[in-house]
This record gives structure tokens, sequence and C-alpha cells, in this order.
């Protein structure tokens, strides 16, 4: 894993001057921000550093619209607070239009689709999140919510190593992932954190039963049931 | 040369020295508070304030929610006094997550942790939170109760030393110590405590001729903390003391005693049997989940049938599973398949949970039942612990099997739960519903349980029915 590092430093190294003369492509970022997942993930900090370092030096866009962006951003965001999620998505939205490198605006985008459950869209803004600032706890953790959700277990790992990484305060970092690794009843996000919390060496009590989720079906009374019909008794 | 030269030289260059060059932020704060254990150990003042203020001239973390944090906090306080310990901690951890820089939050869940005994999770709190708060008395306190629980005896007595140095009123946390020295069921932590004493006891007993302390003073942190909020954490007659000195007795469902008799039963009111019924059986009655291919995939009820942890539970609860967990009241295990059968639809899971608090199954199955009141426990839809009465509606038998009909409501997750009767005997495992209809359900008859190659009669017990009045 080190000889990889090294090999991954060299080769960012002279990518890096490489590329240079031109801006890095988004696609390109994105990679770079699975490479530090993957690295984060087996616990490489050489890997992650120096991944990061590229990110940082990568141009960033410049505005079309800043002030636009900021009023649009701020509409986003008490839409947001309000829960009104699809008001908030499209200021949201035009304010990341306008200001592609407004990271807070991304970032709330990716919160945003996240809520709305589309996933795909959450992990792509978040990712852009990070590529312009690619030590931004908050977009981690976020991003690392999407791929629990998504189910991917390795990925949600190294989103949240990079959570603990670059949190401000990792003793609150700590307690969280303790919280998540604990209680938390999603199966994937659950042993992410576990499994962070492992890779770090930190205590935490893992708990034999699983918590069980809050029940999704209890509902106001007049919602109706979606009851079948059984004619014979049926195993609970 | 002199333990105070040598603290000051690591205080004035700690930045050239390894411990502090590259280290986490944790590690950082470690450092600083294990040098002032270390100048404590050696009863050094002038190391131990050195030490002190490069810990508090540490750059602090940004401010968090107080106004979000507090009412966590108080929740926390009120969870703490009814020992409700793992609740406390999730009331204070929550705090914590709010506003990580308030000392008394974080000094709240590492003496929570301690009291929980998960004295790693103590530890980096404590630390953190004397990162925070270097002169935290109670903290120190905690702090030396962990190293004692650990075993490491010096660094107990150092931090015991510094809980007096910085206690608000020094002969109080004296008395603490001598309690600890005396009553704490650790020998680790009592001899600690008792070299904390001795300590002190050499620093306090020449005085310097013109009469002031040898030991600087540092302002109390009560000082620092407005009293109304702080004042349970600050009050080290009312902090944390060890578990078991501060530990009200277990309540009476703790032990496996049937109700006294069926006649005092009786005149109880309804409502009163119920709540009877229900913490007899609470902590005898298991949820059961299953996982498969490493995520959680079903669960079901199941109750305790014996002393050595023997879990009672539906075939079908257990179906397929990879792996089982079982959480009867508080109280966790992983399980392993004993015995299963598809007819009667019963399985008994091997668990570490022994106990005294185990089920009687009720070896009655005539129509004397029908009529009688039932209670139900178990987890319908995830719904931890629900409790349901009925009465029993009919005996059936299905396909062989022998059933109660319940008029008690039951739902997917109840499955392999008690069916219970007044006396706290199991009358039957719930198993089935009838879907179209209104409360009709069944259990499996406990004498069918009995007469199933799953009863093991040395291990387990029965009993004929009671009559009622």
């Amino acid at each position: 894993m080190h000889l990889f590092s090294a090999a991954l430093a060299v080769w960012l190294v002279i990518g890096t001057a490489g590329l240079a003369a031109r801006a890095q492509t988004i696609d390109q970022n994105r990679y770079y921000i699975q490479q530090m997942i993957e690295l984060a993930a087996s616990n490489d900090d050489y890997g992650v550093n120096a991944t990061q370092q590229v990110l940082a030096q990568s141009p960033k866009p410049q505005p079309k619209d800043a002030a636009g962006a900021r009023a649009a951003f701020e509409r986003g965001r008490t839409w947001l607070e309000q829960d009104q999620v699809e008001n908030a998505l499209i200021a949201l939205r035009q304010a990341s239009q306008a200001d592609p490198g407004h990271v807070e605006a991304i970032n709330y985008l990716g919160l945003t689709y996240r809520k709305l459950n589309r996933l795909p869209e959450a992990e792509m803004a978040l990712q852009q999140a990070l590529t312009l600032e690619p030590t931004r706890a908050v977009a981690w953790f976020q991003l690392a919510q999407v791929y629990g959700l998504q189910n991917d277990t390795r990925r949600a790992v190294g989103a949240l190593a990079n959570t603990y990484r670059f949190a401000e305060n990792p003793m609150r970092a700590e307690e969280i992932l303790r919280n998540i690794a604990e209680n938390e009843a999603a199966d994937t996000l659950r042993n992410a954190a576990l499994q962070t919390l492992h890779l770090y060496k930190l205590p935490v009590a893992s708990p034999i039963v699983p918590p069980l989720p809050t029940n999704p079906g209890i509902l106001p009374l007049n919602t109706r049931s979606g009851a079948t019909p059984a004619h014979r008794p049926a195993a609970l | 040369m002199k333990p105070a030269l040598i603290a000051l030289i690591l205080a004035a260059g700690s930045s050239c020295f390894a411990p502090v060059s590259g280290a986490s932020q944790y590690e950082l704060m470690d450092y600083h508070v294990q040098q002032m254990i270390i100048q404590a150990i050696n009863n050094d003042a002038t190391g131990l304030q050195a030490f002190k203020e490069q810990l508090e001239n540490r750059p602090r973390p940004k401010a968090g929610d107080a106004a979000k944090a507090r009412p966590l906090q108080q929740r926390g306080l009120e969870q703490l006094a009814r020992h409700a310990l793992k609740e406390a901690l999730a009331a204070f951890r929550q705090a914590f997550i709010a506003d990580p820089t308030d000392p008394e939050i974080a000094s709240r869940l590492a003496l929570t942790y301690l009291r929980l005994a998960r004295l790693k999770e103590a530890e980096r709190l404590a630390v953190y939170t004397l990162s925070l708060a270097p002169t935290h008395a109670i903290t120190w306190l905690g702090l030396g109760e962990i190293y004692g629980q650990t075993g490491d005896v010096n660094r107990a007595g150092g931090a015991f030393a510094n809980a007096y140095r910085f206690a608000s009123d020094p002969p109080q946390l004296a008395e603490r110590l001598r309690q600890l020295a005396t009553a704490h069921p650790a020998e680790t932590v009592r001899a600690g405590a008792r070299q904390a004493l001795q300590t002190l006891k050499t620093a306090t007993a020449p005085k310097p001729p013109d009469g002031s302390s040898a030991i600087p003073k540092t302002p109390p942190v009560t000082a620092v903390t407005p009293p109304d909020r702080f004042q349970a954490a600050a009050d080290p007659k009312i902090a944390d003391l060890p578990a078991t000195a501060t530990r009200q007795p277990e309540s009476s469902s703790g032990n496996n005693a049937l109700p006294p008799s069926i006649g005092a039963a009786m005149q109880e009111s309804h409502t009163g049997t119920g709540q009877r019924i229900y913490q007899q059986s609470l902590p005898r009655t298991c949820l059961i989940v299953t996982s498969r291919n490493g995520k959680t995939d079903h669960l079901g009820s199941g109750l305790l049938a014996s002393s050595d942890g023997l879990v009672i539970t539906n075939d079908h609860v257990i179906e397929k599973a990879d792996n089982l967990a079982v959480k009867c009241g508080e109280r966790e295990s992983t399980a392993s398949v004993r015995k299963r059968s598809k007819q009667p639809d019963l399985a008994l899971l091997a668990t570490s949970l022994k106990s005294s608090e185990s089920f009687v199954l009720n070896e009655a199955y005539s129509p004397d039942l029908i009529g009688r009141d039932v209670f139900v426990i178990g987890n319908p839809y995830g719904l931890e612990g629900t409790f349901s009465t009925g009465v029993i509606s009919g005996l059936r038998e299905i396909e062989g099997v022998r059933y109660i009909q319940i008029s008690a409501p039951i739902s997917p997750g109840n499955s392999g739960g008690p069916v219970i009767l007044r006396d706290g005997t199991v009358i039957g495992i719930a198993a089935m519903v009838l879907k179209k209809g209104q409360n009709l359900n069944f259990a499996i008859a406990s004498s069918e349980v009995i007469a199933s190659k799953l009863f093991d009669p040395a291990r387990m017990q029965s009993r004929p029915l009671a009559s009622e009045p």
C-alpha cells in the first residue's frame, strides 16, 4: 500500500505539472474525489494528502453573476430551513449556475438532492463541492450518508474517514461516529461508522442487536392502509 | 535536575518535542493532561501551573449551539437521576454534539461513559474536557477513577491530587478521596486515592512562614460557570460516586418469583395486574433480530425459558438467517439455533443471557381457559416492548397443532413472543393472525411446546393451571 501511495504521489506530481496549463475537467476532479475516498478507506494518509493537494491546486471556476448567486443561495437556504425542498432546489440550482465556485451553494444543493432522495444528483453535487474544497468535512459527511443510502459500505467508510480527518473538532466528529455506529438503524451507514472508528482505532461499543428504525408505517389515522385480504391464518 | 525546572523547560519548548509535532489534536491534549498528572505525582506546583497555562493557551474549538445543548443536558441529568445510564448517555451525547465546547457537558458525557464502564471513551472525553477547562475538579476526579479502574495507580493518584488542588471546596474533596480510598470496589482506585491523600498530606503539611499556600491558587471551576447551571456537577457530594455505591437496588422485577398468590392477584385492579405483569415480563421478553449477508433481515419476539439463557421463538422468525441477535430487557447476546421444528412452528435459541428471570410455561389446554385474561408483550413492527391485553377466545387445532385463539392484538414482529396469564405463566407463543377479521389471533399452546422436542424439563419450568376465583 505504501508503494502504491508513493507511486501515486509521483504520478500526481508529474500529472500536476502536466495539467498546470489546462483546466482539469469536472470528471477528472471527481476521479480524485473517488481516489480520496478509496485511499481514506485504506487508511492511506499519504495518498489522501497528496490527492487533496492536487485538488486544492486545480483552477476554480469564475462566477458569472456573484451577486445573483449570493441572493439565490440565501433564498435556497431559507427555503430549506422551512422544509420547502422543491423551492430550495430551484434557488440553489440558480445559485450554483450563477457561480459554479460557490461551494456552500453546491453543498446545499447536494443536501437538497439527498432530501429529495435523488441520490445520483446528490452525489454529483457533493463531489463538486469537494473538488472546490476537499477539506470540507460537512460535505464528506453528507456524501457518506448518500453512499449509506446507496448501500455502498466501502465508499461510505472512505467518506466518513475523510469527515473525521478534516473535522474542525475531531472529538465531536468521533462522538458523531460513535452515535451512528451504536444507534443508526440503516445497516450500511452503521457498519461504515463502525469500520471508520476501527480504522482510526477509536473506541466504540457496537451493539449486538442492531437498533430498529422508527416505523415508517406510523401514520395519521385518516391514512388508508394497504391491507390485503386473507382467508386463512397467516404467519406473522 | 529539579522536576520544576524540567517541567518549565518542557512547557516552554513543548512545540519542539515529539509528542506535540505532527500529532493529532487529541494527542496534543493528552500530552498536556499527562504532564499535569506527572507534575501532580511529583508534587511540583510550578510545573503543574506551567502545563495548566499551556493547556489554557491552546486554541479554543469553535463554539457550538448552547441553546440547543442546554435542554439536552438537562434531559441527561434527569435520566442520570433515574439511574437510566443509557438514556443519559444518549442525551449527553446529543448535547455534546450540539455544543462540544461546554466543559460541563463534556464532563458529564465522560462520567456517564465511566459509569457504563466504557473506560476508553471515558478517558478520551475526560482528557478533552480538561483541555477545555484544566481546573475542572470533578473531571480530574473521574479521570482518577478511570485510571484506577484500568489498574494505573500512579496516574490515578496524580489525577486525584489534581482534583483536590482545583476543588472549590478542598475539605469536601478530601473527604471524597477518603471515601474512594476506603469504599471503592476496585483496589487500584482505592490505592490511587490513598496515594493522592498521601501526596496532599506532604504538600499541605509544611506551611510557608508567611501563611500563603504552597499550591498556586487557581480560580475554581465554579467561578467561571454559572452556579445555577452547573451546581450539580460541581458539587462532589452529588457527583458520580462509583456505580456500585450509588446504584439503587434493582427493582423486584428482577427475581423469578411468580405473583404472591392468585388470590392476591385477583384483588388487584385490572390495571394494576397489567402493570405488574408488564414489569415482570419485560426483562424476560426478547427482541430477535436476524441478519442475512450482513444486513438486518427480520425481527420478531421470543421469551426467556431457562436460567441458562434458552430462548423460545417461532421457527419462521429465524428462517434463512445467517446471524441471530437477541435482546431481552436491556441485555443483548448473539444466539445460535439449538433446536427447531416446522410443525409446530417453534425454535429454541441458545444465548449467553444467564439469569433467574425466565418464564414458566403453563401446561393447560382445556376449555377452562376460555374467557381468561391474557397479556401479550412483543415487538410488533419493531415497536419494542409493546403490551396488549385481551381474552382467550377459543381453542383451535390447526393442521395437528394446538393453538390458543386470543383477542389481544398482535402484528408482525409479535411472532414468538409470550401470551401470558394473570398468574404470570405463559399460555402460548404468538404465531399467527387471521387477516380478514378483527382480533382473531393465534398462539401455539404452551402445552404443545411442553410436548415438543424443544422442551427440556431439567432446565425449563412448567406448571398446571391455577384456579381463578
